[in-house]
C-alpha cells in the first residue's frame, strides 16, 4: 500500500484494464485514424459519383465506416478492450438490444422498402 | 457509496511511519447526524430497510387509491345505465386505476421487497449508492403525488394506462390530465431507471463471500433480471413520453395525423416498454414464491438452474413479443406471424417455472401457513392467467378478444392472482424479518381464502362478459345483452376482494396489539433456508456481523441441516446456535444520512407543474434540482462523527475515497435529471 | 519520505497524502460501483437515442416545408463533428496524465475537452438559427420536430459534458482530484466518448445518408 505520490501508480490498478499498454501512443494513432474514416465519410457526400459508393451502395458504405468509428470509440478510448469483459457485456446488450428492438420496429412500417415512408 | 468496513489503522500509515491525520474530506456540509430518531430520521435515510418500507408502506397507500377507483368502476356497472360516474369522469378513473396499480402499487412493492430483502439475500451491508437509494425512493413518492393531483387541478388522465395516439393529443384530449400522467411517470421512470443501476450493481458487486451467482437466492436472481428489463425499458417509455410532451406543449408533430405523423409510433414504443414492464411486474413475485414453496415444502427448489435460466429468458424473451398488444392495428401479416409465434414460445420458460414448483412441492412434507398459501394461489391462478394469455398468442383468436373483458380478466389474473398474491404471500412471510412481530396466522388464512374467493368472483366472470362481447373501457351498456348477471358478480366480488384488503390491513394492527403480550419473534421463525434468516428480528441497522460465507445455495439450512447417506435429513446444529446473536455492531462504518436525496427530487415536480401551467416554475424547480445535486456532490461521503465508530477520527480517511465517486454519482443524477428537463431541449 | 512529501510543488498534490488504501476495488467483479453503474447508464442510454433515432428515420421525409437534403449544409456539420470526435482524443490523453500524476496537464486537456465541446454546442446553435431562418421551425414538419427533438437530445447531453467537466477542472484547481481518483475523470470521460459515439451514429444516419 506504501505508495508515494512520485511512483507512477501502475495503470492496471487504476482504471481496472486487465493489461497495461502504452496509451498515448495508442490514442493519438486512433484519432487519426478515425479522423481518415471520417475524411471518407465527407468524400462520398463531395463525389456521390465515386463508384465505390455510387447509388444505393453509399449507405452501405457509410453505415459501415459508422460501425467501425463506433466499435474503435468504443473499445479505445473507453477501454473497453483492455476493460474487465463483463462490461464489454453490459454495453453491448444495451446496443444489440436497442438495435434488434428499433430494427424490428421500423421493419413493421415497411420503411425500408420503397416508395413507403410510414 | 460502498460501505467499506472501518480500516485498520495500519493501512493508514505512510511509508515514514507517521499516521496521516491532517486529511480532510472534501465537502462543503455537514450531513445530518446518524443518530436521529422519528420522522426526521425517516426523511434523511439512506438505509436500504427503512427505504424498502417507506416502499412499500407508500404503495400500500397508493393500493387503497386505486382500489377505490376500482370499486367506483364496478359500482357503476353494476346495472345496466348506471349513472353513478359520467362517461368522462369514468374514462379517468378506469385510466388513474390502471396507471396507479401498476406504475404506483405492483412496480414499487417490487422495489419495496428488492430494497429490503436483496441486500440481506447476498450478504451486504446496504445497497451500492445509499443515496441515490433515497432519492429513487422520494421521485417515486413525489412523482405518485403528481400524478394524483391531477384529480384537483382539472381531472385525471382520460386515455387508458396506455394513452393510445392521437387519443392522447389535445385535440382529443384537451384537459391537463395527460400532461400531469405524463410528467407523472417520467417522474417515476427516472426513480426506477437510477433503482435499477443501482440494485443491478449491488447483486453484481457487493456479494458476501462466497456467494456467487448461482448460489445467490431466487428472489435475488428475480431482482437482477428485473432490474435489467427496468434499466432497457424505461427509457423507451421516456422516449414516448419526451415526444407526447413536445406534442402537447410545444406543438410538435410526432402524433399530429395532419402532418402525416404516424400514431402507431406510439404503439411501438409503448408495448417496446410495455411487454418487458408486465414481466418486470411478475419476477419479483416469482422470486418471492420460488423462495418461499422450498420453505413449506421442507425440500430444496427443483432445479435450481432451470428456475434461474427460465427467468433470465424470459426477461430476454419478453423483448421480443410487444407486437402481440397491436394485433388489430394493422401491421400487415408478416409482422402478426412473427409475433404470434414468439408469444407462443414465451410460454415455454414460464411452463418450466409452474412445473419446477409443482415439483419441489411434490413428495415435500407440505406445511400450510398463510404465506405457503398464497404461494400456491400465485401457481394456480398465474396458471389460468397464463393459459389465457396463450389464447392471446392466436392471432385470430386474439383479434375477437382484443379490447373485450377477456383481455381484463386475463391481465388481473396475471398481475392479482400472479404478482399481489406472491406480494401479500412475502408479507406474511417477511413481516416478522421487518418488524419483529408475526402477523397472525389464522388471519392470514382467512385473508387468503377470502382473497381468494373475492378474486376469483371478480375476475372469472369477466372471461365470459368478455367472450360476450363486452368492450372494455365502456362506462355502461344497456340491458339484454346478457351482461347484467356477470356485472353483478363481479361488482359482488370486488367488494369481497376489497374487504380482504382491508382484513389484511387489520391483521397488522391486530397483530401488532397481540404481539406486545408474547415473546419476542426468533430469527428463524419459519425454519428457512436463505440466509437473511440468519440474522435477528427485526434486521439491525448493519444487518450481519460478521458477515457470513457462503458455501452453497440454502446456505443457512445446510448449516442447520445434514442429509444421511440415504438421502434422509438430519439436523446437526440447533437453530439458535447458528443464528447471529444481536451485537453493538460499534465497529461498523455505516453511510451517513443525507438531506440531497430528498431536496433534488422536490425539484422534479415543481418542473412538472412547470411545464403545464407557467414555464417560470421550470425554473424554480431546476434551480432546486441543480442546487440539490451540487449538495450532494459536495457534502463529505461521511459525516466524521457518524456514531458507529468508536476509532479515531484519523481512520476516515479512506473514505474520503467515496466522495469522488460521490461527485460522478451526482453528475450521474444530474444527468438524468437534465434530459429530462424539457426546457432546454430544442 | 517527509523530503518527499515537501517536494509536492503543484498544489493539486496535497491532497495527495490521503492515503491509497482503495486503488484496487473492493467488490466482487474487481470492478468499482460508480465505473459499473456508469456503464449500465450509458447501455440504458443506447434505447433512449435508439428510439428517438427510430422516430427520426420514420419522420424524415417532411409533407411540407425543407427536406433534409435542400436545409443540410454538410461541409459546416462535417467541421462540427470533427471537433466533437477529437474532443474524445483530449478526454483521453487527461485520463492518461491524471494516471500519470501529471495535474497540469489534466487540467490544460480537460479544458481543451470542455472547449472543444463548447465549440460544438456553439455550432449547433448556429446551425439551428440558421435553419429556422431558412424556415423549418420545431412545428413545421413532421421531420423538423424529429430532428429538433433528436440533436437538441443530444445536445444537451454534450452540455451536461461540459458541466461535469469544468466541474472537475475547479475540483483539481482546488487540488481535490488526486491520482487515486482518477477513475472520476475516466468516468466522466466514459459518458463523454458515448456522446461522441452517439454523434457518430446521428452524423452518418441522419446527415450523411440520402
Amino acid at each position: 500500500m506504501a505508495i508515494t505520490s512520485h511512483d507512477p501508480i501502475p495503470t492496471a490498478q487504476l482504471d481496472g484494464a486487465v493489461k497495461d499498454y502504452s496509451r498515448d501512443k495508442v490514442y493519438v494513432l486512433t484519432a487519426l485514424f478515425l479522423a481518415a474514416l471520417t475524411v471518407v465519410e465527407v468524400l462520398t457526400y463531395a463525389f456521390p459519383d465515386f463508384p465505390a459508393w455510387s447509388g444505393n451502395l453509399v449507405i452501405v458504405v457509410l453505415m459501415l465506416l459508422m460501425a467501425i468509428k463506433f466499435f474503435t470509440v468504443v473499445h479505445i478510448f473507453m477501454h473497453l478492450r483492455f476493460d474487465k469483459p463483463i462490461l464489454t457485456w453490459i454495453f453491448w446488450a444495451g446496443v444489440v438490444l436497442a438495435g434488434g428492438v428499433y430494427f424490428a420496429a421500423l421493419c413493421t412500417f415497411r420503411i425500408f422498402w420503397p416508395g413507403s415512408h410510414g | 457509496m460502498a460501505i467499506i468496513e472501518a480500516p485498520s489503522s495500519d493501512q493508514l500509515a505512510l511509508p515514514s511511519g507517521a499516521v496521516v491525520s491532517d486529511h480532510k474530506p472534501t465537502g462543503a456540509f455537514t450531513r445530518p447526524s446518524s443518530g436521529a430518531t422519528g420522522w426526521k430520521s425517516w426523511l434523511t435515510t439512506v438505509d436500504h430497510k427503512k427505504i424498502g418500507i417507506m416502499y412499500g408502506a407508500t404503495a400500500l397507500v397508493f393500493l387503497l387509491i386505486g382500489g377505490f377507483e376500482a370499486i367506483l368502476i364496478r359500482v357503476q356497472l353494476w346495472s345496466p345505465r348506471g349513472t353513478l360516474l359520467s362517461a368522462n369522469t369514468y374514462n379517468q378513473v378506469f385510466t388513474m386505476h390502471g396507471t396507479t396499480m401498476v406504475f404506483l402499487v405492483v412496480m414499487p412493492i417490487g422495489a419495496a421487497f428488492a430494497n429490503y430483502l436483496m441486500p440481506l439475500q447476498i450478504g451486504a451491508r446496504d445497497v451500492a449508492y445509499p443515496r441515490i437509494n433515497a432519492y429513487s425512493y422520494w421521485m417515486y413518492l413525489f412523482g405518485g403525488i403528481f400524478l394524483n393531483t391531477s384529480w384537483l387541478l382539472g381531472g385525471g388522465a382520460d386515455g387508458g394506462w396506455f394513452n393510445y395516439a392521437p387519443n392522447n393529443g389535445i385535440l382529443y384530449s384537451p384537459s391537463h390530465g395527460i400532461d400531469f400522467w405524463n410528467m407523472g411517470l417520467l417522474i417515476t421512470g427516472i426513480a426506477s431507471l437510477a433503482g435499477a443501476v443501482n440494485l443491478i450493481v449491488t447483486v453484481l458487486n457487493m456479494r458476501a463471500p462466497g456467494m456467487s451467482l448461482m448460489r445467490m437466492p431466487i428472489f435475488t436472481w428475480m431482482t437482477l433480471v428485473t432490474q435489467f428489463l427496468l434499466l432497457f425499458a424505461i427509457p423507451v417509455l421516456t422516449v414516448a413520453q419526451v415526444l407526447l410532451m413536445m406534442d402537447r406543449t410545444f406543438d410538435a408533430n410526432f402524433f399530429n395525423v395532419a402532418k402525416g405523423a404516424n400514431p402507431l409510433l406510439w404503439e411501438h414504443l409503448f408495448w417496446i416498454f410495455g411487454h418487458p414492464e408486465v414481466y418486470l411486474m411478475i419476477l419479483p413475485a416469482f422470486g418471492l414464491v420460488s423462495d418461499m414453496l422450498p420453505v413449506f415444502s421442507r425440500k430444496p427448489i427443483f432445479g435450481y438452474p432451470f428456475i434461474v435460466f427460465s427467468g433470465v429468458a424470459i426477461g430476454f424473451m419478453g423483448w421480443g413479443v410487444w407486437a402481440h398488444h397491436m394485433f388489430v392495428s394493422g401491421i400487415g401479416p408478416i409482422s402478426v406471424t412473427a409475433f404470434s409465434l414468439t408469444t407462443m414460445f414465451i410460454a415455454v420458460p414460464t411452463g418450466v417455472k409452474i412445473l419446477n414448483w409443482t415439483a419441489t412441492m411434490w413428495g415435500g412434507k407440505l406445511q400450510f401457513t398463510a404465506p405457503m398459501l398464497f404461494s400456491i394461489g400465485l401457481v394456480t391462478m398465474f396458471t389460468i392467467g397464463g393459459l389465457s394469455g396463450v389464447t392471446h398468442s392466436v392471432a385470430p383468436a386474439d383479434t375477437q378478444q382484443t379490447d373485450t373483458y377477456y383481455i381484463v380478466a386475463h391481465f388481473h389474473y396475471v398481475l392479482f392472482g400472479g404478482a399481489f398474491f406472491g406480494f401479500i404471500g412475502g408479507f406474511y412471510f417477511y413481516w416478522s424479518k421487518v418488524f419483529g412481530y408475526m402477523l397472525n396466522e389464522k388471519v392470514g388464512k382467512a385473508n387468503f381464502w377470502l382473497m381468494l374467493l373475492g378474486f376469483n368472483l371478480t375476475f372469472a366472470p369477466m372471461h365470459i362478459l368478455g367472450l360476450q362481447g363486452m368492450s372494455r373501457r365502456i362506462y355502461t351498456y344497456d340491458a339484454g345483452y346478457g351482461f347484467d348477471l356477470w356485472n353483478k358478480v363481479a361488482t359482488v366480488g370486488a367488494f369481497v376482494l376489497a374487504s380482504s384488503v382491508f382484513l389484511f390491513i387489520f391483521n397488522i394492527f391486530y397483530s401488532r396489539s397481540k404481539a406486545k403480550s408474547m415473546p419476542p419473534v426468533s430469527a428463524d421463525p419459519w425454519d428457512a433456508r436463505t440466509i437473511e434468516w440468519m440474522i435477528p428480528s427485526p434486521v439491525p441497522e448493519y444487518n450481519f456481523d460478521p458477515i457470513p460465507t457462503v458455501t452453497r445455495v440454502d446456505d443457512f439450512w445446510y448449516r442447520k441441516y445434514g442429509e444421511t447417506n440415504d438421502g434422509k435429513l438430519v439436523r446437526i446444529a440447533e437453530t439458535d446456535d447458528v443464528i447471529q446473536k444481536l451485537s453493538d455492531g460499534k465497529h461498523i462504518h455505516l453511510p451517513s444520512p443525507s438531506y440531497w436525496p430528498i431536496v433534488s427530487a422536490f425539484g422534479m415536480p415543481i418542473i412538472g407543474y412547470g411545464l403545464i401551467f407557467n414555464l417560470w416554475l421550470c425554473l424554480i424547480g431546476g434551480i432546486i434540482v441543480v442546487g440539490g445535486i451540487y449538495g450532494w456532490a459536495l457534502e463529505p461521503a461521511d459525516d466524521p462523527d457518524a456514531a458507529h465508530d468508536d476509532h479515531d477520527p484519523a481512520d476516515h480517511g479512506p473514505d474520503d475515497d467515496s466522495a469522488a465517486a460521490a461527485i460522478t454519482e451526482g453528475a450521474d443524477a444530474g444527468d438524468i435529471a437534465t434530459e429530462k428537463e424539457p426546457e432546454t431541449v430544442g | 519520505m517527509a523530503n518527499a512529501v515537501q517536494a509536492h510543488e503543484s498544489v493539486a498534490q496535497a491532497d495527495a497524502h490521503a492515503p491509497h488504501a482503495h486503488i484496487q476495488h473492493d467488490t466482487n467483479t474487481g470492478i468499482s460501483n460508480t465505473k459499473l453503474g456508469m456503464w449500465l447508464f450509458l447501455a440504458s442510454e443506447c434505447l433512449l437515442f435508439g428510439g428517438l433515432i427510430t422516430t427520426y428515420l420514420l419522420y424524415k421525409h417532411p409533407l411540407e416545408g425543407p427536406t433534409p437534403k435542400e436545409i443540410f449544409d454538410i461541409p459546416f456539420t462535417s467541421t462540427s463533428s470533427f471537433v466533437l470526435l477529437m474532443s474524445s482524443l483530449t478526454m483521453v490523453l487527461a485520463v492518461s496524465a491524471i494516471e500519470r500524476g501529471d495535474h497540469q496537464r489534466l487540467r490544460i486537456w480537460l479544458g481543451a475537452t470542455a472547449l472543444l465541446g463548447a465549440t460544438f454546442i456553439s455550432g449547433q446553435i448556429y446551425e439551428f438559427t440558421v435553419f429556422v431562418r431558412e424556415g423549418l421551425g420545431f412545428t413545421t414538419s413532421r421531420f423538423s420536430s424529429a430532428f429538433y427533438t433528436l440533436t437538441g437530445f443530444h445536445g444537451v447531453h454534450v452540455t451536461v459534458g461540459i458541466v461535469m467537466l469544468m466541474s472537475l477542472v475547479l475540483l483539481s484547481l482546488r487540488g481535490k482530484l488526486p491520482e487515486h481518483r482518477a477513475e472520476t475523470v475516466e468516468i466522466v470521460g466514459l459518458y463523454w466518448h458515448f456522446v461522441d459515439v452517439v454523434w457518430i451514429f446521428i452524423f452518418a444516419v441522419v446527415y450523411l445518408i440520402p
